[in-house]
């Protein structure tokens, strides 16, 4: 389970441009539910993102995991916990290593790391079987570079990378966002076969309404840091792409009255 | 032509265990500037300091009674302190890795003239490693031949161990993305200032076995063994490559044996000593540049009528 409580960030504070990122956020993610964030540029997705994974210090409230503060953790403390998979392919694996070398990396994301051997047997049988899961043949190219592999590959080893272990929380960062359409929908589809099967708890940002209402259990709207909609249960089966595009009308034009 | 081709080899040849000797010696030099530029992806000076570092503190020892391996211990450890402050202030203080190192170097120098009191210090005499290597006359060539080989046979085959375990995984991986080496849970901060901790105590190795072999240490003994030592890793790395780790490991110390020797073919040519920096300079120069020529060819050669039209 994910708690955030009144998360507030400020950048900048003091200065003209001073910018709010976060406003009070509260968000309770239960365990093995799969929220979809939405929300404008700048109303505070990837700085809530950023919050809870670690990269993103807090100026006040709190952050949760299954019932334990982790707001002082460092990034790799709250790894042990945490897996995520970034917008930028580049971003989520190590370019110059090899495919199984990702893999053992992200094996031992919540292990301790020993003087053992790294690649043994036993670990490349079990990573052949588990990247034959997405169909694309990474599982014949375990000693390629990350680099030789096109975005879509690689983003799909990254999601293979971040379910393994079956982490508490797993943030989708955008993940299909700067990929084809075609192959999004390939690691997409990746994304809910893994989720539902291992049921994890998933936190996903995405500018793609058509994945906000096929996919995941609850919609969640920010705007101006903080929760400004939450749509679930049977409300969220019937909605379609072209009412959540009518919320984010109505706040634009109350900013723009406001303003 | 003929005279001159035949001295020229004549001098060369008696100097190959000389060279050879010494190539080794500073093969871990060598090492100690490979880990940071291809491990850790953080390009590093340290070792123009932590080399002579190394020498001083050995000599020091020496000069003062310890054994050659109580000195080599010290000196592995200040060396090991020297690349962790580099280390501790590009991280901390968030200054440029190649500024960080040219501090500490700086920094160095001073601490290395205090260490040993004087620019230079003689420990001539003293019981140095070479000497324990049976059945061959100590002091001579085959002697440090020897030794050095049998420690840098040792220390490829650890270091290519570790960094094939889960450990040394970690540590290649904070170098190659170290925004996703940390959401894998890799301490960043530990992984570089162990890792380039770990450069300087090869290169401050490398400055005290320097010492013992040639008798003294000197604070200006590290004066250019940078571009020596990465003119040495490019050679190495164009003989045996830097796809695999066994192969990026065994480049520094093949590309110093070759590059040690070429540099007495050189000399023995008639190359005047005070050419050698300019030379070297330029040949590191030259390998820097030749994947953007080869680029800027290939391109040429793709598409003609661009190059026409600038």
């Amino acid at each position: 389970m994910l708690e955030v409580r009144a998360a507030r960030k400020v950048f900048y504070r003091g200065q003209p441009d001073e910018k709010i990122a976060l406003n009070g956020l509260d968000l309770t993610l239960k365990t093995g539910e799969f929220g979809v964030v939405i929300g404008s540029n700048g109303a505070g997705k990837s700085s809530m993102l950023n919050a809870i994974s670690g990269s993103l210090s807090l100026d006040s409230g709190q952050i949760l995991i299954n019932g334990d503060d982790i707001t002082a953790l460092p990034v790799h403390k709250r790894a042990t916990r945490i897996a995520r998979v970034f917008q930028d392919p580049m971003l989520g694996t190590a370019a110059s290593m090899t495919v199984a070398e990702n893999m053992l990396l992200a094996e031992l994301r919540s292990k301790k790391r020993t003087l053992r051997h790294g690649l043994n047997a036993k670990r490349l049988a079990d990573y052949r079987d588990r990247l034959a899961i997405l169909g694309l043949g990474l599982e014949e190219r375990l000693e390629t570079r990350v680099d030789l592999l096109s975005g879509g590959q690689r983003q799909s080893l990254s999601l293979i990378m971040a379910v393994g272990g079956s982490p508490d929380l797993l943030l989708l960062d955008e993940h299909t966002a700067a990929l084809d359409p075609r192959t999004a929908d390939i690691v997409m589809e990746a994304t809910v076969r893994a989720v539902d099967a291992l049921k994890l708890t998933t936190l996903m940002v995405t500018h793609n309404m058509q994945h906000a209402v096929d996919y995941g259990h609850r919609v969640i709207m920010l705007n101006a840091g903080r929760v400004h909609l939450e749509i679930g249960g049977e409300e969220k089966a019937n909605v379609t792409v072209a009412d959540l595009v009518g919320h984010f009308a109505i706040k634009t034009d109350s900013m723009l009255l406001a303003s | 032509m003929i005279d001159f081709l035949q001295t020229t080899l004549t001098s060369f040849v008696a100097l190959i265990p000389v060279t050879l000797a010494q190539s080794l010696i500073l093969g871990f030099v060598v090492a100690g500037i490979m880990i940071p530029f291809r491990m850790l992806s953080f390009p590093d000076l340290t070792s123009e300091g932590a080399f002579p570092l190394g020498g001083c503190v050995c000599g020091l020892a020496l000069a003062s009674g310890l054994g050659p391996l109580t000195a080599i211990g010290l000196a592995l450890l200040t060396g090991f302190i020297a690349g962790c402050c580099t280390a501790f202030i590009h991280l901390r203080f968030r200054i440029h890795t190649l500024l960080a190192g040219i501090l500490v170097m700086t920094m160095l120098y001073s601490v290395n003239l205090r260490i040993m009191g004087r620019s230079n210090l003689s420990v001539f005499g003293t019981e140095t490693i070479f000497d324990w290597v049976p059945f061959v006359q100590p002091g001579f060539p085959l002697a440090k031949i020897i030794a050095v080989g049998l420690i840098t046979l040792v220390i490829f085959l650890a270091l290519n161990f570790f960094f094939t375990t889960e450990k040394g995984t970690a540590v290649r991986a904070v170098g190659a993305n170290p925004v996703m080496a940390e959401a894998q849970g890799i301490n960043v901060w530990a992984a570089t200032i162990g890792g380039i901790g770990l450069a300087g105590a090869f290169s401050a190795f490398s400055g005290a076995l320097m010492v013992q072999s040639q008798g003294f240490a000197d604070v200006n003994m590290g004066l250019g063994i940078l571009i020596n030592g990465l003119a040495a890793l490019m050679i190495g790395e164009a003989i045996v490559g830097k796809a695999t780790v066994w192969r990026q490991l065994l480049a520094p110390f093949a590309g110093a044996m070759v590059y040690y020797q070429l540099v007495s073919l050189c000399l023995a040519a008639g190359m005047p000593p005070p050419d050698l920096k300019l030379a070297t300079g330029a040949f590191v120069l030259l390998m820097l540049a030749l994947p953007t020529l080869r680029a800027a060819r290939s391109r040429q050669a793709a598409t003609p009528r661009e190059s026409f039209r600038e």
